[in-house]
């Protein structure tokens, strides 16, 4: 009975994730009722995660040119430094490794925030008042989500890319300034860096979303806001995963 | 008018209402005694559709609870005030911000002047100076947060109040101020109240009626006069203790 139990329970969850999604849609095109909260949550997300992410950034460059230049020194050109530096940086630790910061700094920070409200009354209070908790709480947070991800992204792409430079002059033997122009030209394409901002756009919409939905189910005093914290980070390192796959043929599309 | 039809809600195995059938006329306050954990609180969150009853119908203003649309459910909701038990104040925002949500809404926005005003007035009328209106909930005390809660619950002006232990926690004479507001507005303003209390001098100084929760069904609805007189011996014993109890504190 349990597992049956189980399944109703979760075509239920994804029952109201669809309808909260709906709401949300239903949202947008009035600006005027999320706009000014969106950019206050945009602010409070990007200004205060730049930090961390250009730090995970710089380390992911790092790591990857060292990692490179060690395998590849002696089998191929050094300037295939700079080709995999962009390629990796630009498709996937870019947007990844930002993905995990703000899904650990804002996601979890989100859930906790949200389900806090819940458990507090704060969203009874709210439903009390005739509002509704999806334009006033969470169609802000998810319009911030897609405001801030693209830029932050690019600005860690940038930071792993200058990373990666700078570490691989240092730790490739024999690799120069001019190899890793030559390797990261040879490389680049346009789409690579527009795939890499819209992979940031969904990730921030999913980072977002799923943290508001899973805070409002929060349920249970101080252990459900754990609960829910644990289960917005868990669930949203797996659809970050998977969406990172499932984009694999986008980028190849064009 | 609020009326409960045979509400019936449980929680997995706990059957808190068992049938509940209750009117309150327009204009009146019943006050709603019971033991801890009868279900009083629950009674208030399915009149505005914060729990969903198991069974049964709750009709507010004409409106069917059950079967109300989201817009209806939105416009009985924006005509009745509901004081929480723990105020349930927003704690990101301030007093005031949290008083001007209450005030305006998408199709009704007031001037900042005039909502602060307002919110002035409000808190002059649970007995807070204006200097607690930049405070955020987290700094003020137990007592000050719950008048910020009716504050907040009054501060749209509602035809219908539901009051969850409006004076507990309140030191005896906000508790009286809470009391006297109480009543003020179901004489003066004709509002129609629900007073979930546990505290028996709320219950006679601002009930038209006193009703008691007792093993998820009301087993009594009378005027206060009534209630001392009557005889049942659930009623005399609760009746009893509430007395006692504050006596011997």
């Amino acid at each position: 009975m349990k597992p049956l139990v189980r399944v109703v329970d979760a075509f239920h969850w994804i029952g109201r994730a669809t309808l909260m999604v709906g709401q949300i849609i239903k949202v947008i095109p009035r600006p005027g009722l999320y706009m000014n909260a969106a950019l206050q949550q945009a602010y409070i997300m990007g200004i205060a995660s730049l930090p961390l992410v250009l730090f995970m950034a710089f380390l992911g460059g790092a790591v990857t040119s060292q990692q490179t230049g060690a395998q590849f020194t002696g089998g191929l050109p050094l300037w295939v430094v700079g080709s995999v530096l962009a390629a990796s940086v630009l498709t996937e630790l870019g947007p990844i490794l930002t993905g995990i910061v703000m899904m650990a700094r804002v996601g979890a920070a989100i859930a906790a925030e949200l389900a806090s409200m819940r458990v507090t009354e704060q969203i009874d209070a709210l439903y009390a008042m005739g509002r509704d908790p999806v334009p006033f709480l969470v169609t802000p947070r998810v319009v911030a989500g897609l405001l801030v991800f693209p830029p932050l992204i690019v600005l860690a792409d940038g930071m792993g890319l200058a990373a990666g430079w700078f570490v691989g002059l240092l730790a490739v033997d024999g690799l120069t300034s001019a190899d890793i122009v030559y390797g990261m030209r040879y490389y680049f394409r346009p789409w690579a860096l527009i795939f890499s901002v819209i992979k940031g756009g969904i990730f921030g919409l999913a980072i977002t979303f799923i943290a508001c939905f899973v805070g409002l189910e929060g349920k249970g005093g101080a252990e459900g806001v754990g609960r829910a914290t644990t289960t917005a980070v868990v669930l949203t390192t797996l659809v970050l995963m998977t969406l990172d796959v499932l984009l694999v043929p986008l980028l190849k599309a064009f | 008018m609020i009326e409960y039809r045979g509400l019936y809600k449980s929680f997995g195995p706990l059957h808190v209402l068992r049938g509940v059938d209750l009117l309150v006329p327009e204009g009146e306050t019943l006050a709603l005694l019971g033991p801890s954990g009868s279900g009083k609180s629950v009674l208030l969150k399915c009149a505005i559709a914060l729990l969903e009853p198991d069974q049964g119908d709750v009709i507010v203003d004409g409106v069917s609870i059950a079967s109300a649309t989201r817009d209806e459910l939105r416009r009985v909701r924006r005509n009745l005030g509901y004081v929480f038990q723990n105020a349930a104040l927003f704690d990101s925002l301030t007093v005031a911000e949290n008083l001007m949500l209450a005030q305006c809404d998408e199709t009704n926005q007031k001037s900042v002047r005039s909502c602060r005003e307002e919110a002035i007035e409000l808190l002059a009328k649970v007995n807070l100076e204006p200097g607690v209106l930049e405070k955020l909930p987290a700094e003020l005390s137990g007592g000050m947060k719950k008048r910020v809660g009716v504050a907040r619950a009054i501060a749209s002006r509602p035809r219908y109040l539901l009051w969850d232990e409006p004076t507990t926690g309140l030191d005896p004479v906000n508790a009286d101020n809470i009391d006297q507001l109480i009543f003020d507005l179901g004489r003066s303003l004709g509002v129609t109240s629900i007073v979930v209390t546990h505290d028996l001098d709320t219950a006679f100084d601002v009930g038209d009626r006193i009703a008691l929760l007792y093993e998820g069904m009301i087993r009594v609805n009378q005027t206060p006069a009534e209630i001392l007189k009557n005889e049942d011996p659930v009623v005399r014993r609760f009746v009893r203790r509430s007395q006692i109890e504050p006596a011997l504190a």
